[in-house]
């Protein structure tokens, strides 16, 4: 569904990923781990091109998407994105959050939308929100609207930045239950976290990123219980 | 008879030579008419160059930034009077307009360097998080910028929008050059017509400031209305 080969992204004189080759099938949950500053959120931002990659291939469906002739803004209603700042749009309510793209991208008719919306706002626990605005919510509350504006557009594949490194300790769980949730319907996922007990739980695949390269890919339980690089084992014993 | 009384004779005859006689005051109300006429029009100008100016101004393209800088660096660098006459007298010489559209034009072209800078701004203000979430879902660069930033924008850079608004009105003061007779024309030609300085001088300054205290206080009701989304 999606493959990297030999990634490279530099800003200005900074080499932040250097040479990633990975390969991503239908249905798999990744879970990305690394210390700050390893290119794991870079990694994540790349795919979808919210940053440009400086070297190497990114494909989607077998589809080269960083070069020119590919529209991206068609790519990227396949790809859903989850922030770490959640990045609802203030100047609209929860609903016109959900709708606005489907409905201006002529995906669904406005009727159409505002059903699918309710739809997910009831699978993230959120119906009675609908017509409040963001200013009105909890920070759990945003990102469960976040997920929901993201699945709006039937994306083939969801992306999570950090989703609840901003969220106050109580209101995480909240926010990784309709993950999991997610991850058991079946959703090919890609989610940067620092929540291990979670990667552990619901990744099909874990991998450790360092100074810009995957040194470690694996089950969780290969990764957690048996990992092979030393950079692995020192990360995990600092977090565990 | 007594000072004040004396006083109040003499004003109330004053009073009559600059309003009443020859219906005088319809100058006055035709002058209100002119000025804001060529506001409102100055304003829609001005704004729509603001925009153009302003994404010239953010472009990535450096030749395009070139042409935003040196608008508002020439229109930022001479008097408003200038351009005002150069408008009229030199672009509009020879085209058969009416003389408060050119100058309305003009205005037009001297209040967009300015809110090109406040819209600049303005879009600088809105986090680049909504600028990405909105293309992450696949959004188009344009469908970005008008759906999600802008409109947040315009909230951030009403009161300045205001402000210039309020500006522009009491600029729009000087079109008696290219011989227009807006309000403060219309005061100057009671002066010189009646001998008398204080009356005429004292009303224009009223009739401008009731003028713009009512615009303040219609503006203000839509900054509040823009703000229902901030609201808990």
């Amino acid at each position: 569904m999606i493959k990297v080969k030999n990634l490279h992204k530099k800003f200005g004189g900074l080499s932040v990923l250097n040479g990633i080759d990975e390969h991503i099938s239908q249905g798999e949950v990744v879970v990305v781990i690394g210390p700050s500053g390893s290119g794991k959120s870079t990694f994540l931002r790349c795919l979808n091109l919210l940053e440009d990659v400086t070297e190497g291939e990114i494909y989607v469906d077998d589809e080269l998407i960083n070069s020119p002739k590919v529209n991206i803004n068609e790519v990227r209603q396949k790809m859903g994105m989850v922030f770490q700042q959640f990045n609802l749009f203030p100047h609209l309510t929860i609903m016109e959050n959900i709708t606005l793209a489907p409905v201006l991208l002529k995906k669904m008719t406005k009727d159409q939308a505002v059903k699918k919306g309710m739809d997910l706002l009831r699978r993230v626990n959120l119906e009675e929100k609908a017509q409040a605005y963001p200013a009105q919510l909890s920070g759990g509350q945003k990102q469960r609207v976040a997920i929901a504006r993201a699945l709006a557009m039937n994306p083939e594949i969801m992306l999570f930045d950090e989703p609840t490194s901003a969220l106050d300790p109580e209101m995480v769980g909240e926010v990784l239950d309709v993950m999991k949730d997610l991850a058991r319907s079946g959703m090919t996922m890609v989610i940067v976290t620092h929540e291990m007990g979670f990667a552990r739980e619901v990744a099909s695949r874990v991998l450790f990123v360092d100074q810009g390269v995957i040194m470690e890919s694996g089950t969780p339980e290969e990764v957690f219980c048996r990992p092979q690089n030393e950079r692995t084992k020192l990360f995990l014993s600092k977090v565990l | 008879m007594t000072a004040f009384q004396e006083w109040f004779s003499d004003f109330s005859n004053e009073f009559y030579m600059c309003f009443i006689k020859e219906d005088r005051y319809k100058l006055l109300v035709s002058g209100v008419g002119v000025t804001v006429k060529v506001s409102l029009l100055a304003v829609f100008i001005g704004i729509l160059i603001g925009m153009l100016i302003a994404l010239c101004n953010l472009s990535k393209r450096k030749p395009i930034r070139f042409i935003g800088r040196l608008y508002t660096d020439v229109i930022r660098g001479t008097p408003s009077v200038t351009q005002l006459m150069i408008i009229y007298f030199v672009v509009f010489a020879t085209v058969g307009l009416d003389k408060w559209i050119i100058a309305a034009i003009a205005f037009g072209i001297n209040s967009g360097a300015y809110v090109s800078e406040i819209i600049r701004a303005g879009i600088l203000s809105v986090d680049h998080g909504q600028t990405e979430a909105g293309r992450s879902l696949g959004l188009n660069g344009f469908q970005t910028m008008t759906r999600i930033v802008i409109p947040q924008a315009v909230k951030n850079i009403f009161p300045a929008l205001c402000n210039e608004f309020i500006v522009l009105i009491k600029e729009t003061a000087i079109v008696g050059y290219v011989g227009l007779m807006d309000i403060q024309k219309a005061g100057d030609f009671i002066k010189s017509a009646t001998f008398i300085t204080f009356i005429p001088l004292i009303g224009t300054a009223i009739i401008y400031y009731v003028l713009i205290k009512i615009l303040t206080l219609l503006l203000h009701r839509i900054e509040i209305a823009l703000r229902k989304s901030d609201m808990r």
